[in-house]
């Protein structure tokens, strides 16, 4: 069959309108939800500031 | 035999309660009724109580009568106790003040509960704490099974969190001591709104086997009492070290003041800017006497300024990634919803989505912290800073509200102290010192790992120069 520009566009208008192919809903986020979130990169931040030579390690051990 | 025991034993010592004991002005029986008493009668005017646990203290009771009749002493005979409710008390509910966990009954004690059943103490209530003790961040005193902890001292006032019935069932001599647990600031900030003096051991020090699990490297259990020679004579029986504990230093702590330095042998480091500008203005002048009577104790002052860190950032993220893990299947279950506190609900949701490389960046960082501290102990002995900054903040308020005054730029003080002071595991005793706006302040002392007996020494010397320990909230029976 030839491939008209209408079928496209019909096609086109088809695969948009299909279950699925509508993004999904953005759940809203609470104050508090927001507030937690903030507050975790607020710390990301602090804490890249730090100098911290590669040879540091963690405040524990692994012992066998 | 007296029926009747006296108001001033509920507000006693325990070595003042263990002589009146042996002297057989009253037996264990009368002393455990009279505090079970006060404590199902009063505690829960002030949300503090948990659960009582009458029927078995009377019999434990019956116990050390018996043993004091053959003449059979153990250190802390016939004494009654609280704990708080996030340590196990086999057969009973321990339902770390949160709704999802408000049926929850282990088959065992806590071994701190079980050295203090050796040591003859006996224990009445379990006593009422913030839900999962709050580590999610909690915006609100209420964020608890039971209620807010509403202060002896004032109703309309915070008693201060997480161990809110521990704090307040030592200040209004509900119990003799109670056991209490911090990972950021749960005993020192109870101890200092609630007037008493709490101890928070080293890290490692206390076993935490039997204790609900916020953070494994961050959190201690230890006591608030009513003096500091008490928190060593407690401190001497739950220390110890335990195989079944990964985080246990193999230590125990013997409470020797004989041997305790002198304090003009001991250096004291602290920061002018904490007891003027960091200060709230009602306590001030409260502070300001108390480092005058520590310097009257004949130590060598010296300032100091805290390692220059992002306390909250590192300690935030550290718990973060401890708490997320521990707490994940409450979290992933949605039953993290049925807490009281919307905040700590969103605290513990967001900690599933922290970056392993990110706990780690703040568990190296956290090894820095403890190399300053290590060089800052160079140089002093003890560091002395206000407990908390201002008095006990109404019930009401928001714990995040922005405060009246505001931070002041130029020094960091010791500023942070209590963040710094747990990620580096370090012991630190609060010292009732005063009033402010007729609540009361405290100062505290921190010390270097396993100087206990430094803290207790300088505490116990500091309270024979002040009554501020012996004074009692206006409660009417």
């Amino acid at each position: 069959m030839d491939v008209t520009r209408r079928t496209l566009a019909t096609l086109f208008a088809a695969a948009v309108a299909a279950p699925g192919a509508e993004a999904a809903p953005q759940a809203s986020e609470s104050d508090d939800d927001k507030a937690a979130r903030e507050l975790m990169r607020n710390n990301a931040q602090q804490l890249a500031k730090v100098s911290l030579p590669m040879a540091t390690e963690p405040a524990f051990r692994f012992r066998a | 035999m007296a029926n009747h025991i006296p108001d001033d034993v509920f507000f006693s010592t325990i070595t003042e309660i263990t002589t009146k004991l042996r002297a057989k002005e009253f037996s264990a029986v009368e002393l455990t009724r009279a505090f079970s008493d006060r404590l199902e009668r009063l505690g829960p005017r002030y949300n503090g109580l948990a659960l009582s646990l009458r029927e078995q203290a009377h019999r434990k009771a019956r116990e050390a009568d018996d043993e004091l009749k053959r003449g059979r002493y153990r250190p802390l005979q016939g004494i009654p106790y609280g704990v708080k409710d996030l340590l196990a008390v086999h057969g009973h509910p321990t339902t770390w003040g949160a709704k999802p966990y408000a049926g929850q009954v282990f088959d065992e004690d806590a071994l701190v509960v079980q050295k203090l059943d050796k040591a003859g103490a006996i224990l009445i209530g379990k006593l009422a704490m913030v839900e999962l003790a709050g580590g999610g961040g909690y915006r609100f005193p209420a964020a608890s099974l039971t209620g807010p902890g509403l202060n002896p001292w004032d109703r309309t006032r915070w008693s201060g969190g997480s161990s809110s019935g521990s704090g307040i069932a030592t200040a209004a001599g509900l119990v003799t001591f109670a056991l209490g647990s911090e990972t950021s600031g749960s005993i020192l900030t109870p101890s200092a709104f609630c007037g008493v003096t709490g101890l928070r051991p080293t890290y490692g020090l206390v076993s935490r086997r039997g204790a609900m699990a916020l953070s494994w490297t961050l959190d201690k259990i230890g006591p608030l009492c009513r003096s500091a020679e008490d928190c060593g004579l407690v401190l001497q029986v739950i220390a110890g070290g335990d195989i079944r504990d990964p985080g246990s230093a193999g230590r125990g702590f013997s409470y020797v003041p004989q041997f305790a330095r002198k304090p003009s042998d001991l250096t004291v480091g602290y920061a002018p800017a904490d007891f003027e500008e960091w200060a709230d203005p009602s306590a001030r002048t409260d502070f300001k006497n108390a480092l005058a009577v520590v310097k009257s104790l004949g130590v060598q002052m010296k300032e100091v300024e805290i390692p220059d860190f992002p306390y909250a950032a590192i300690l935030g993220t550290v718990l973060n990634g401890e708490m997320g893990s521990i707490f994940e299947e409450l979290i992933r279950s949605g039953k993290v919803d049925e807490l009281a506190d919307k905040r700590q609900i969103a605290g513990l949701k967001a900690s599933l989505d922290l970056p392993a490389v990110e706990y780690l960046k703040a568990m190296r960082i956290r090894s820095r912290v403890q190399d300053a501290f290590r060089e800052l102990f160079v140089d002093v002995d003890l560091l002395l800073t206000p407990s908390r900054l201002a008095p006990a903040p109404p019930i009401g308020d928001p714990l995040d509200r922005t405060p009246a005054v505001a931070a002041p730029t130029g020094s960091r003080g010791l500023s942070g102290i209590i963040p710094a002071g747990n990620l580096a595991g370090l012991p630190a005793l609060s010292l009732p010192c005063g009033f402010a706006d007729k609540m009361p302040v405290a100062i505290s002392l921190v010390g270097r790992p396993m100087n206990e007996n430094h803290l207790i020494a300088i505490g116990r010397a500091f309270q024979s120069q002040t009554d501020w320990h012996r004074r009692r909230p206006p409660i009417t029976t």
